[in-house]
């Protein structure tokens, strides 16, 4: 089979010593991201990119460095979801459940050991899913137009507030704004200024970079600030390991119905890591119904959602490599990274860039082994950093975001850009506007515009060609329920994954 | 009447999306004559997408965000300015200088013991410092410690 010399080839690229290094690297520093307070996973990819960028990193090693760090935040925000009962990310909230009331009983040290098994057999499913299904949706997506490719956009865009997103009009407003941003600057196509105002750092546009650490970083640092929640949580004592053999065997079926569905629900638009933990934890709890002591420190209570977050971290990835789509804020900025090395995502990738997308894949892999093998023996110094006060940290990585953003121009002008982006990010986020959608806004749009203009010039400006064929019909009726069914369904599944979390008997 | 950040933030865009919609009809057409796309066919679309928007927020706003008051309201004020002056500064204080002030006002600001801020801020200040120019090559500015 093809894929698999493709995949030995990126394993070629990804095993080299420097590569390798970057990936151990990277491991490191994204558990670190996933467990520490303040920082998410798509905040700390975001600034890491400029760093990336000005070490003047190979595109295969860049991208094999964030995807590591992509897949360590997975793995890290169970660390203070069974420690503390505080989700270090969003999809660590269902690890909560069973993780913190299996630590109250002494057995925190077992509960971040089978997380960590289960992350990886979960991170494991998922990536093999994602060899055997990228390949043959990137040959699918060679079939579409600019007319398709003008629709899978606007899906993109109207799923990504998710089926348990709040208000869609927020998520189209904040995509519009996105994309708005993104016209600034010299028109390629005729060479128009567009909103530049004669000013001279304006004509080549807004980098998305600065934009995207500024909307992260900067309103993250700002929120912590009105918070006030700057002292830092008190240290936690881990205890003996004394897991047995037989119990990490006995949640064989679980890691494996949970790292599935978490793979499916990564792929699907609209659905994401944090639905992914949901569903398998609730299917878990009803396969197993009144064997399983869940909410009361059941340790298939753990893995099923851990498993079920890390398959669909790697599913993930599937829409964002294959058709240049990402379906969540952290792919979203690795999409960023993609494109400002100036490979051009989608299925060409997969022809044209084979040794990077292969090489991110290969590096998934072995990621995950070294992450498995990281956060065993080394657990103690995650833990010891969790107590580490935002207060101290929120400071330092607000000024390695200066420096990142500093060192790609040498200019103060990007840094004003990046506090106004942070402010204004702060403000939207008050007001419930989702970052993620103008981040994908400013990435996006200007393929958006480019596909428009070619769908046109090639049917002589009919405007209907954009949903003449089936499959461009298709992505608009998906892309409408996205938006129409959150208002119907959303109420109910969030108040499911509320009630879910509610009856945890321990947790307060 | 609840609703008042998103009507304010409704008429903001709505403002916005004309102002934006409107520069877009001005340019001048494109040397060699219309084509189906001209550099203001996409902004239109944009903006009438934003008025649609917009319209909707003023009319079924969420209910309001707790916004910050008072004393916080002032901690975030200061913590911004901090972060201009530290664009301003970084260049003629150079990298170290303005670093430490500026980690060690923001921990500060944040409820750390004076002390112990400024010194995380030296510390983290030197130790990027030398990570950036001898171990990356990568030039931050040296600005009054000159030559070292």
């Amino acid at each position: 089979m093809e894929t698999i010399g493709f995949l030995m080839e990126g394993f070629a690229v990804a095993l080299t010593p420097y590569n390798l290094m970057f990936a151990l690297f990277g491991a490191f520093v994204g558990t670190l991201i996933g467990c520490l307070p303040g920082l998410g996973p798509a905040n700390g990819v975001a600034i890491l990119i400029p760093l990336a960028f000005t070490l003047g990193l190979p595109p295969e090693t860049a991208m094999i460095l964030l995807t590591s760090v992509y897949a360590g935040a997975m793995y890290g925000g169970r660390i203070s979801s069974i420690l503390l009962n505080i989700p270090g990310d969003e999809p660590a909230m269902m690890t909560c459940l069973d993780g913190y009331p299996m630590a109250q009983k002494g057995r925190a040290a077992d509960a971040l050991a089978i997380s960590a098994i289960a992350s990886f057999a979960g991170s494991l499913i998922g990536t093999i899913g994602l060899i055997m299904l990228a390949p043959v949706l990137a040959r699918f997506a060679l079939t579409f137009g600019p007319a398709e490719y003008f629709a899978l956009f606007l899906l993109a865009f109207a799923t990504l507030g998710g089926i348990t997103g709040k208000n869609p009009m927020k998520t189209v407003i904040a995509a519009t704004l996105g994309i708005m941003i993104s016209t600034v600057g010299i028109d390629i196509s005729t060479g128009t200024q567009r909103y530049t105002g004669g000013v001279l750092e304006l004509y080549e546009g807004i980098d998305f970079i600065l934009a995207i650490v500024g909307l992260f970083a900067i309103s993250e640092l700002l929120f912590f600030v009105e918070a006030r929640m700057g002292r830092g949580r008190s240290k936690v004592n881990v205890g003996k390991l004394t897991l047995s053999f037989k119990e990490v065997v006995s949640t064989i079926p679980t890691q494996l119905r949970g790292g599935l569905l978490g793979f499916i629900a990564g792929v699907l638009p609209g659905a994401g890591a944090s639905l992914g933990s949901f569903i398998s934890y609730t299917l878990e709890k009803s396969v197993l119904g009144k064997k399983g002591r869940f909410g009361e420190g059941d340790i298939r209570g753990v893995v099923a959602p851990e498993a079920g977050n890390n398959g669909a971290a790697s599913g993930a990835l599937v829409p964002m490599l294959t058709l240049g789509v990402p379906g969540s804020g952290t792919t979203a900025v690795l999409l960023a990274m993609l494109i400002s090395l100036n490979i051009t995502p989608g299925p060409l990738m997969f022809t044209q860039n084979a040794d990077i997308v292969w090489g991110v894949i290969a590096a998934l892999l072995i990621g995950n082994v070294l992450l498995l093998v990281l956060n065993i023996p080394m657990i103690g110094v995650f833990v010891r950093l969790l107590s580490v006060p935002p207060m101290y940290l929120l400071p330092i990585v607000t000024m390695v975001a200066f420096v990142g953003i500093y060192s790609i121009s040498h200019s103060t002008f990007d840094l004003y850009f990046m506090i106004v982006f942070g402010v204004g990010g702060f403000i939207l986020r008050k007001l419930e506007i989702p970052m993620v959608p103008i981040i994908l806004g400013l990435l996006l749009g200007p393929e958006m515009e480019k596909n428009l203009g070619h769908a046109l010039i090639l049917s002589d400006g009919d405007w209907t060609t954009l949903w003449s064929s089936p499959l461009a019909i298709g992505l608009w009726l998906v892309a409408g329920l996205g938006l129409v069914l959150p208002t119907l369904f959303g109420p109910i599944l969030r108040r499911r994954m509320r009630n879910a979390i509610k009856e945890g008997p321990v947790s307060d | 009447m609840t609703g008042m950040g998103d009507r304010i933030l409704g008429l903001f865009l709505l403002v916005l999306a004309v102002a934006y919609g409107w520069v877009a009809q001005q340019w001048p057409e494109p040397f060699g004559g219309a084509e189906g796309v001209g550099p203001e066919t996409f902004p239109t679309i944009l903006a009438i997408v934003l008025v649609i928007g917009s319209l909707y927020l003023m009319i079924k706003p969420d209910a309001d965000a707790r916004w910050p008051v008072g004393k916080s309201a002032l901690e975030l004020v200061i913590s911004v300015i901090v972060l201009v002056v530290y664009a301003m500064l970084l260049e003629p204080l150079g990298f170290i200088i303005s670093t430490t002030l500026a980690v060690g006002a923001l921990s500060w600001r944040m409820g750390a013991p004076a002390t112990k801020s400024f010194v995380t801020g030296l510390i983290s200040a030197v130790v990027v410092f030398g990570l950036f120019n001898y171990g990356l090559s990568l030039s931050l500015p040296n600005g009054l410690l000159g030559g070292f």
